[in-house]
């Protein structure tokens, strides 16, 4: 037991580089790595940063434009680069086992899922019949889907989100892998399912004696699963420690900085707010989908996705609305704004009911009231100039003056969201997503609105560049008195910012209250669930 | 020359190519219209057949500046490419004559100067006329096919001195410039143009001087020269392929996207439009329509000026018609696109703003569909010039009197049939056709690949790589 023991997976000088040899762009550089049988490293860093691409490089499958530029990768001494395609083939489902982020695009919707596990064991176990239906059953039953036997006859689309990524795990470990990579496995899921699926990953990876390649964005999860952690920025690895190392005393300035980004669930000061007559006063709204059927596309039946939901915002005040996917936060933000048709209910912004007024009439009472959406990629025009798209406002209102003077606000507001007026002559997709983001803030901004619905804004943007935009928001809010209603569903960022906080539930309000109160005394039991899932950094 | 006469499609063709001009105006300042049409003439297959094109569209517009004609053909009109072609179009013989031939394909009786009645091949009156024994033609054809080479050569010299001075500055020296080009390693596709172009020169200096002297495509039934037949087709066909097109685009865009965005009612009533004009045959609707036209036309036959003008006015028809029953399919990818953009979450910014809904078509639906409406137009041309081919044998096509592709290939039936066959017309026309069909199928490939965004966001986009902040 005193030699020296080969690890599991060892990645040495690994290099990945896109587009022409002679000048490539490198985007894994000389990185180093080492995974031990039992042992879980989780890869973390923002987003472009290198951390899928080395996981898909160690099953050799980068995208086509993607290539090897030099570098070891060794599994079990062997080195996988050296190897046949036709060997890795053997390697790849058998040795290591591949779990993706979205379990809704790597199954596939035409196969049932006990026979998508079944290829992978009939492929390196050589199962068939019986044997290997029962051994998929079996699988199944291992990551925790009830009445297995049932289900595997199922289809992708009979199962929940949570499911899938279960039934993903099941395909992974089917060829009883030494090595897991789980690229992000959580990320597309509510933080419920996630702490389920985290546990069952490291319920899994302790009963086989498996390493483990975890990759994360997100550092509580990181902590949950890690055995040690590596931060990856630009392709180049900047810390690697034991967890509790790590997390007690970061070495690297970048690390540091990463943390100091996290917005952090606890108490704090918040400025009170004037409690006089509310800006916003929302009574029983609720927003029907119809559901439609037959030649004629009658109205069978109807989904109540907001249902009767009641709240109010004071001027300069923000009230951040929380929840999982799917409980009707989005619609609910829509519906205020009479985005989307309304079943019934008032909204009342300054006295006047929205829901009531006539379309011509909403047009001019629309620049009071405006929006932020998640994915400031799909927000803009990607034909339109950066100038055009802050200035529309201006343009559908009929305000702002000459198309000088309208120039002269875009400049002005671009420098309000800290962007320079020359970036009035560039497309969107020439920004960066946090720069993007500031645009439709800049865009909302050019009405002179009292509220803005903020839909996830900060959802899809690194941690780092988050915390930029909530301090972006939290000064506009200070310096032109804007409410905020913030939808999210990130409780740390509810505690950062918001004064008021919402629960919402199956198309219901369960909670209301400050945030202090909500966060940390919770009355309902949903709200309870929530925050336990909730995965804590110490 | 004489006055100059506007026929309906010549209208159609030079506005269509002031739409082309004005878009060129529009994508040169705009980088998200440039980068594709850049992606295109990257690859070396659309750059070559881009050349192609633009070899047959000059010919089509040449043909469609009408005048009326002086002299002998008083009253006839004569279009600058029947200027050009002078010699081939009056060099008419009296019936079938095979390529390069100096003697009639058919023999006639004819009466000695002895008084005896002899069957033989007579001479043609113009095809190599000029030589006092039919035994000489090899060599002087010889002598003018080098002739003809030569001026080739000085044609393709303007062409590949302009390359090589763009590229002079980054080879250094024209020398090292023209070595690039001869091995590909320049930055545009400047060798398969130039060699394409190489091609069109040598072609062109063979035919003119070559063809006044000899029928290089031999002559048809009545004569006429087969070569300046096919040339003249050239605008047939490219009118019927484009303009087609054109005239249905309105429908298309229109319907469309008014469909995908207010749905409702609009999309009901546009469905069942198109569900019901898609379900009856294409061709009976043609048929029908062709009939109603030619009754219309003898009915008021005092309307129209010429010969010309009616036939003209026919292949308008042909093209409104065709148009009527292919906008469907357009509109269909209209209509989704456009419902998928409604949702878009622009779309719902520009609302929440509080823009119209006129201004929210206009500025994000339309410039978000026109790729849609650029691949569909290259990529139907080639089958609308085969269409037309079709129906015109089945005789619901153009008007017999004008010259088509799908005219000589109609007489071509009879003539295959003959023994001797006659083959040439059919040989031409096919070989016109097949290459403008080619360079357009060529050239619509590189445009879907350059404007189809699904297509276009795989590579380094799909890693996450295509973030890069600006400065």
């Amino acid at each position: 037991m005193n030699a020296p023991a080969v690890p599991l997976l060892e990645i040495e000088g690994l290099r990945v580089e896109f587009g022409a040899p002679e000048a490539p762009l490198v985007a894994v550089d000389d990185l180093h790595l080492r995974i031990e049988r039992g042992e879980t490293l989780v890869l973390v860093g923002e987003s472009g940063s290198g951390k899928s691409l080395t996981a898909l490089a160690v099953t050799r499958l980068l995208p086509a434009a993607a290539r090897i530029g030099g570098g070891r990768v060794r599994l079990d001494g062997e080195d996988l680069f050296a190897l046949p395609a036709a060997a890795m083939t053997a390697v790849r489902g058998r040795r290591i086992g591949f779990v993706f982020q979205e379990p809704q695009v790597a199954l596939n919707p035409v196969m049932r899922i006990g026979d998508q596990i079944g290829e992978v064991m009939q492929r390196h176990l050589d199962l068939r019949g019986a044997a290997l239906r029962a051994r998929v059953v079996e699988a199944l039953r291992a990551v925790g889907i009830p009445e297995p036997e049932r289900r595997a006859r199922e289809y992708p689309h009979q199962y929940s989100g949570g499911m899938k990524q279960r039934a993903m795990i099941a395909i992974a470990l089917a060829g009883e892998p030494d090595l897991l990579i789980a690229d992000e496995p959580t990320t597309a899921l509510d933080v419920t399912l996630q702490a389920q699926i985290l546990e069952l990953l490291q319920a899994e990876q302790r009963r086989r004696g498996m390493g483990m390649l975890f990759i994360t964005h997100d550092f509580g999860v990181a902590w949950q699963v890690a055995d040690r952690v590596a931060v990856l920025k630009a392709g180049r690895l900047v810390e690697s420690a034991p967890r509790e190392v790590f997390y007690r005393a970061p070495r690297h300035a970048y690390s540091k900085a990463l943390f100091a980004a996290l917005p952090r669930l606890e108490r704090r000061a918040r400025p009170a707010v004037s409690a006089a007559s509310p800006l916003l006063e929302v009574r029983d709204l609720s927003v029907e989908f119809p559901i439609r059927k037959g030649v004629f596309r009658r109205i069978v039946d109807r989904v109540r996705a907001v249902d009767g939901v009641s709240l109010s915002i004071a001027e300069g005040e923000t009230l951040a609305v929380v929840g999982e996917s799917g409980s009707g936060k989005t619609t609910m933000g829509r519906g205020i704004l009479r985005l989307l048709p309304l079943a019934g209910g008032s909204v009342r912004f300054r006295g006047e009911d929205l829901a009531r007024l006539s379309e011509s009439a909403l047009r001019r009472r629309r620049r009071h009231l405006q929006i932020v959406f998640q994915d400031s990629y799909a927000a803009m025009n990607p034909r339109m100039l950066v100038g055009d798209i802050v200035a529309e406002g201006m343009v559908a209102q009929g305000i702002g003056g000459s198309r000088a003077g309208r120039a002269a606000r875009v400049a002005e507001l671009l420098a309000q969201v800290g962007l320079a007026p020359e970036h009035a002559a560039r497309y969107p997709h020439e920004f960066s997503g946090g720069q993007r983001q500031r645009i439709c803030i800049a865009r909302a901004l050019a009405v002179d609105p009292k509220l803005i619905v903020c839909d996830e804004p900060t959802s899809a943007l690194d941690v780092s560049v988050q915390a930029q935009i909530l301090d972006l928001l939290r000064y506009l809010q200070q310096r032109l008195g804007l409410s905020f209603l913030f939808i999210t569903h990130n409780l740390g960022v509810v505690a950062e910012l918001a004064h008021r906080v919402a629960v919402m539930h199956r198309g219901r309000i369960v909670e209301q209250g400050p945030v202090d109160e909500v966060l940390f005394a919770p009355a309902h039991e949903y709200t309870r669930q929530l925050l336990a899932a909730v995965p804590k950094i110490p | 020359m004489g006055e100059f006469v506007v026929l309906a499609t010549d209208a159609c063709l030079f506005a269509l190519l002031g739409v082309g001009l004005v878009y060129w105006a529009i994508a040169r300042r705009h980088e998200h219209l440039r980068a594709p049409w850049r992606e295109v003439w990257a690859r070396p297959a659309a750059a070559g057949a881009a050349v192609v094109l633009a070899a047959f569209v000059a010919i089509a517009l040449a043909d469609s500046l009408h005048f009326e004609a002086r002299g002998e053909e008083e009253g006839d009109l004569v279009s600058l490419l029947d200027l050009a072609l002078a010699p081939l179009r009056e060099h008419t013989e009296t019936s079938y004559s095979a390529p390069f031939a100096t003697q009639a394909y058919a023999r006639e009786t004819r009466r000695t100067a002895e008084g005896q009645v002899r069957r033989e091949y007579p001479r043609l009156a113009y095809g190599g006329a000029h030589l006092a024994e039919p035994a000489q033609r090899a060599t002087d054809l010889a002598r003018r096919a080098s002739a003809g080479v030569m001026l080739g050569l000085a044609i393709f010299a303007l062409p590949l001195l302009v390359a090589a001075g763009r590229e002079r500055r980054r080879h250094g020296g024209l020398a090292a410039a023209l070595l690039a080009i001869a091995r590909g390693r320049t930055r545009g596709p400047w060798r398969s143009v130039l060699g394409v172009t190489a091609v069109l020169a040598l072609l062109v200096g063979l035919s003119a001087a070559i063809a006044p002297y000899y029928h290089v495509l031999g002559t048809d039934k009545v004569g006429t020269d087969v070569l300046y037949q096919a040339l003249k087709s050239v605008r047939t066909g490219i009118l019927i392929g484009s303009l087609t097109t054109l005239l249905s685009l309105p429908f298309a865009l229109a319907l469309g996207v008014a469909a995908g965005y207010f749905r409702g009612p609009v999309d009901d009533a546009v469905q069942y439009l198109y569900t019901t004009l898609s379900s009856i045959p294409g061709v009976l609707l043609i048929a029908a329509a062709a009939l109603l036209l030619d009754v219309h036309m003898s009915r008021h036959a005092e309307a129209f000026d010429s010969l010309a003008a009616r036939a003209d006015l026919r292949l308008l028809a042909l093209c409104g018609i065709l148009g009527l029953t292919s906008w469907t399919s357009l509109c269909r990818l209209l209509r989704a696109e456009a419902l998928k953009l409604r949702e878009i979450e622009y779309v719902a910014a520009a609302q929440a703003l509080g823009a119209r809904a006129p201004a929210i078509i206009r500025r994000h639906l339309l410039p978000n569909v026109m790729h849609i409406v650029m691949i569909t137009t290259v990529l139907d041309f080639s089958s609308l010039v085969l269409a037309e081919a079709a129906l015109t044998y089945i005789d619901i096509g153009v008007d017999p009197s004008m010259e088509s592709w799908g005219n000589m290939i109609n007489a071509a039936r009879l003539e295959l049939a003959r023994e001797p066959a006659v083959w040439w017309s059919l040989v031409a026309a096919l070989g016109f056709m097949f290459t403008l069909v080619l360079a357009a199928n060529l050239f619509a490939d590189a445009v879907r690949d350059a404007f189809d965004p699904r297509l276009r966001r795989l590579g380094v986009d799909a890693a996450g790589l295509a973030e890069s902040p600006v400065r």
